[in-house]
This record gives C-alpha cells, structure tokens and sequence, in this order.
C-alpha cells in the first residue's frame, strides 16, 4: 500500500464520486422543493448517456452534443413532470413514490427497445486524451475535466438558489408553498423549472459518463441505489450535503475496491443503514 | 345471503380449480400453476405491508432470498430433505425478520422504504459476495425434490406439495386478518395517529404485522428454491422486489384476493405475451402509472365497481341489499 497508489485510487474515487453528485443533486433538489422521492432520475441520467451517444453520431462534436443531450433531457423530465407527477402533488407519499418508480420503468424499457440491449459509448475527442501527473500519481485531462466540472456544477446551483431571483422564489416555495403563493409565486412554475434543472443535470451526468463507461440496461437500477444512500446520508434537500457525501461515497467505494475487495459494496450499504439508523434526517439534515 | 363469507367462498373455488389442473396432466399448465401460486403467496405477504399496514418496502425480496439460500443451503449441507429444508428457511426468516423490523420499523412513509431497499441490497451483497457458502453470482444449483423423508420428485406431487401450503396458508392468513391482531394490523393502516389512543402501541403491531409477512415470504421462497432447483442471487435484488408490489397494486391492494388476483393476470400476461417478455417491464410501468394515476382499487376494485353499476340498475333491484364483502 503506497502512497502514489492511495493518491491515483482516491483520484479515481473523486472522479466516481463526480458522477453521483450529477445525480444527487437533481434527486436532492426536486425533494427538497416538491417533496417527490424521483425513483425515475436515474433513469433520465442513463437517457442522457444514449442521447449522448444519438448526437455524437450526428454532429461529431462533443461540446455541442453535451450541450444538446442535457437540454434534451431536461425537457423529456419536464414532459413527465407536466403530464403525470403534477397530478400527485397533492396525494399519499406512497403513491408519488410509487408514480415515478413505474416512469423509471416506462423510460428503462423505452430505452431499451431505441437503443438496442448492448452497452453504447462514445470516445473521447483527441484534445482530452491526455494524462496529467506528478511522479506516478496521474489523472486523465478528462477525468480532471469531470471532477472540474462538478465542483463548478455545485457553485453555480448553490450560487443560483442562493443569490439570483429565480432561487429565492425556489427557496421561498420550499419554505412555504402557501406563504409563496400569498406573494404571487406560482410554485407550479417552480416545481417545472425545478425539475428541468434537476432532469437536465442528471442528463449531463449520463452524457460525460458515456464516455468512459458504457451506458446499458441495468445501469439505472443499479445508480439510483447509490443515488439514495448519498442523498439519504447527505439530508434530503440539502445541496452542500449531496455535493460532499457524493464524493465521500465515491472516494470510500473506491478505496474499499482496492483494500478490501472481499466485502467492497457491503461497506457503501452497510454505512447508509447505519446513518439512517442513528440519524435519519441525514449528517446534513436540519429538523 | 347464505354464503357467510366472500372471501372463504372465493379462497374454496380457487383451491377446487387449482386441483383440477394436475389432472390435465400437461406439464406446461402444472409448471405455470406452480409458478402462480408461488407468486400469489409472496404478493399476498407483500400486501400485508403495503395494503393492511400501509408501509411501503422496497426490501421484501430479502425475505424472499433468505428462504430460499436458507433451504437450499440446508438441504445441500446439512439433511437432503425438501419439507425439512422449507421448515429450515422459514425458521430462519423470524430472527431476520425481528432483527430488520426492530431496526426499521421506527421510521414510516419515505424513510422506510429506503431503509428496506438499503438492508435488502445488503443482503443482496452479502449473497454476491460470501462466495464460499452462497456460490456467488452463480448460486447454487441441485436443490433435490427426492429427500429421505419425503419424495416429491413428480411433478404431480411436487404441485400438490405447494398447493397444500397454499391453501394452508390463504385461509390461515384470512383468518389472521379477520381476528382481532388483523383489526389492529388495519387500524394503523387507516390511521396510525390515533391508534395510540386505543392503548395499542403502534410499533409492536407495526413488528408483528412485518414479521409474519417476512415468514410468508421466506415461505414463497423456499417453495420457489425446491421448485427450480437452482436459485442465483438475483432474487435478492431490489428489483425483485418490486413484482409482488405491481401485483398487489394491479390485483387491488384494498382487497385480501387482491394480490392473488394480480399475480393471476400477470403470469397469464407473461405467458401469452412471451414474445414480447423481452420489453414486458414497459407494461409493468404502464400498468404502476394507470393504477397510480387511475383506479387505485386495481382490477378488483373495477370488478367491485362494475358489480355495483350491475346491481343498481333498473329490473335488478329486487338484489339491492347485495353487498361485496371481499
């Protein structure tokens, strides 16, 4: 066990850990401020990596295809949010789970039948092939790009609900939906936006996963577990939270691959159970 | 009217049906009818948390799993016999089911269900990865049918074997929900705030009502191990969890034949739809999405309702006072 070893796997753990917060912030955030538990968001994050892939083929270009595969997905999240799950804002927390839970269904088996039951990925362009290091320690510039690119996700939605109008309208609906609506606040226009936002950015997730990792069936079932620990163990709706749990659980699964790999997943379970068990508002959580 | 009870009547003809198929002697229906019945005890177990006690779990599996690995592992190691390795699983699932129950009971609604589905993938890992005892993904196959004390190795005798724990077990838990432990188990369901008031302790009926559907489910799965011989971990997987969820939603989950219903309706999907059994999830998430959205009695509420529209129309009305009570 050296160090250049500990450095290169936490690397990679971050990196992992980068793809759960693209996840967990979308879940965290619709929680937060419609109260629906989105079973179906993993499924969008595996949607964007096959549009991704759709796109790439057409244009060529990475950037642009990126770009397109996220808005494509925020607005198939938002088609759901508009004709189904705003009809159960309002009913049993039960059935909203178990609304969204038969959309994942719906979107895995769509997928299934577009793009075929073989893993897709698209390679990555020439200009982010690269490796970076110092001594044995090296990162990919595009694993290096992932990881940028959370942590710059995560100001940018911390910045955009704490600072600009949009977010205080968001905040103030997550406070108080009725208080929201006496000062002329639509939180149905919230709740849309909300779930573009989140959809879109699980869509972005999907595309950079693509990438490197191959996007199949069975892909979802297995994220949205992952998802839900870090969100559960984070606090549900608490940004700040999902952004370091994420990269907490990236970086113990990805250590515990490398020492223990006997009992490696048992390890990521066993920590959310007992989180839930001891404080099931989460480490983040306020109430 | 002089049927007593609905649902003993309906659990009667169910069961006179069901013998009649082995005398058909075509494999293929005794192989399918096996399958439902399986099914229909594990969705009926399931809607003892869903439909009576109203907990959501997406954990139930585990139940189903440890049944299953329990009897198989019993029977391979320790005394090659299908009745004693059933007894075996179904034992085992009480301490699990205890211990699961203490731990998760105390939280209701959202956090319960990602409590069960956490514990349920942890046992899921634990089966993956205990390679030398669970076999790994590979599982363990050579579950014998032909033990030393019983020998159920036809398959006329084997449907006959999950039959009697059929029947046995429909009608005990009819009886269980009818009885003043089942009242309490519905009470919490239709309003857990007030239950207290009665004297009743909301988590004690929450741990009972748990317990005996996790030892049902054990039950299912240890039938279902003896039945295929081969299991592999993915009966532990939360997504296995969700089946008898769908069946109860879709059969109607207010009612007690509700479950046994649904899994009728998607065995026989299954089967006549086998050439598309690739994509059949996508009806699966249609049907989650109808109910949900539609008609949350399922297919038995929409009987009940059509029954209803029947009876109150014009030259009917002499059975006005007829009443569905199931």
């Amino acid at each position: 066990m050296s160090l250049e070893a500990f450095l290169s796997q936490s690397l990679v753990g971050l990196y992992k850990g980068s793809f759960y917060w693209f996840l967990a912030v979308g879940l965290s955030l619709i929680f937060g401020v419609t109260r629906i538990i989105n079973f179906a968001h993993a499924a969008f994050f595996v949607l964007g990596g096959y549009l991704m892939f759709t796109f790439y083929n057409y244009t060529g270009s990475f950037i642009l295809s990126l770009v397109l595969s996220t808005i494509t997905t925020g607005l198939i999240g938002t088609f759901f949010e508009i004709t189904l799950i705003r009809r159960v804002y309002e009913i049993d927390p039960i059935y909203q789970l178990l609304l969204t839970f038969g959309i994942a269904l719906v979107v895995n088996e769509l997928q299934k039948i577009m793009w075929g039951k073989f893993p897709r990925y698209v390679s990555i362009p020439e200009y982010l092939r690269g490796y970076i290091g110092v001594g044995d320690v090296s990162i990919s510039y595009y694993s290096l790009m992932v990881i940028c690119l959370s942590f710059l996700i995560f100001i940018l939605v911390y910045v955009v609900i704490n600072m600009s109008l949009w977010g205080l309208r968001v905040r103030a609906v997550w406070r108080d939906k009725t208080m929201a609506q006496i000062f002329k606040i639509n939180p149905y226009l919230v709740y849309t936006s909300i779930f573009f936002l989140g959809t879109a950015l699980a869509g972005l997730g999907g595309s950079l996963m693509v990438a490197l990792h191959p996007v199949g069936p069975g892909l979802g079932d297995h994220l949205i577990v992952y998802a839900f620990i870090v969100v559960v163990i984070a606090g549900l709706g608490n940004i700040l939270g999902a952004y370091v749990i994420s990269l907490f659980i990236g970086l113990v699964s990805s250590l515990a691959t490398w020492l223990l790999p006997e009992v490696d997943i048992l390890i990521v379970y066993s920590i959310a159970a007992l989180v839930l068990l001891l404080r099931p508002e989460g480490l983040f959580g306020e109430r | 009217m002089f049927i007593r009870d609905m649902n003993l009547a309906l659990i009667a003809i169910l069961v006179l049906l069901l013998l009649v198929v082995p005398l058909t002697g075509d494999r293929f229906y005794i192989y399918i009818t096996s399958l439902f019945m399986i099914y229909s005890l594990f969705a009926l177990s399931y809607n003892l948390l869903f439909g009576y006690a109203n907990l959501l779990s997406f954990g139930h599996a585990m139940f189903f799993a440890t049944g299953a690995y329990v009897t198989a592992l019993f029977t391979l190691k320790v005394l090659r016999d299908p009745l004693v390795g059933l007894i075996a699983g179904v034992m085992f699932s009480i301490p699990l089911a205890l211990l699961i129950g203490f731990l998760t009971l105390r939280h209701t609604r959202v956090y319960f269900a990602i409590l069960t589905l956490a514990f349920g993938m942890l046992v899921y890992a634990v089966l993956v990865k205990w390679r030398s005892v669970t076999g790994g993904t590979d599982g363990l196959i050579g579950i014998p049918k032909k033990g030393v004390i019983l020998d159920i190795s036809s398959p006329t005798a084997y449907y006959l074997f999950i039959l009697a724990f059929f029947t046995l077990t429909t009608i005990g838990l009819y009886l269980f929900t009818k009885s003043r432990w089942g009242l309490l188990m519905r009470a919490l369901g239709a309003n857990e705030d007030r239950l207290p008031f009665t004297g009743h302790s909301p988590l004690f009926v929450r741990l009972y009502t748990f317990v005996i559907s996790g030892i049902i489910a054990a039950l299912s799965g240890s039938l279902y191990a003896i039945f295929m011989g081969v299991i592999t971990p993915d009966i532990a997987y939360w997504t296995f969890s969700a089946e008898p969820l769908v069946m109860t939603l879709l059969g109607g989950a207010s009612y007690y034949l509700g479950p046994v219903l649904g899994a009728f309706v998607l065995i026989t999907l299954t089967t006549l739809l086998a050439r598309f059994a690739e994509y059949w999830l996508l009806l699966l998430g249609l049907a989650v999405i109808a109910v949900v959205i539609g008609f949350r009695g399922g297919i038995a509420g929409m009987l009940v309702s059509a029954f209803h529209i029947v009876r109150d129309m014009r030259g009917w009305s002499r059975w006005r006072s007829l009443r569905l009570r199931i």
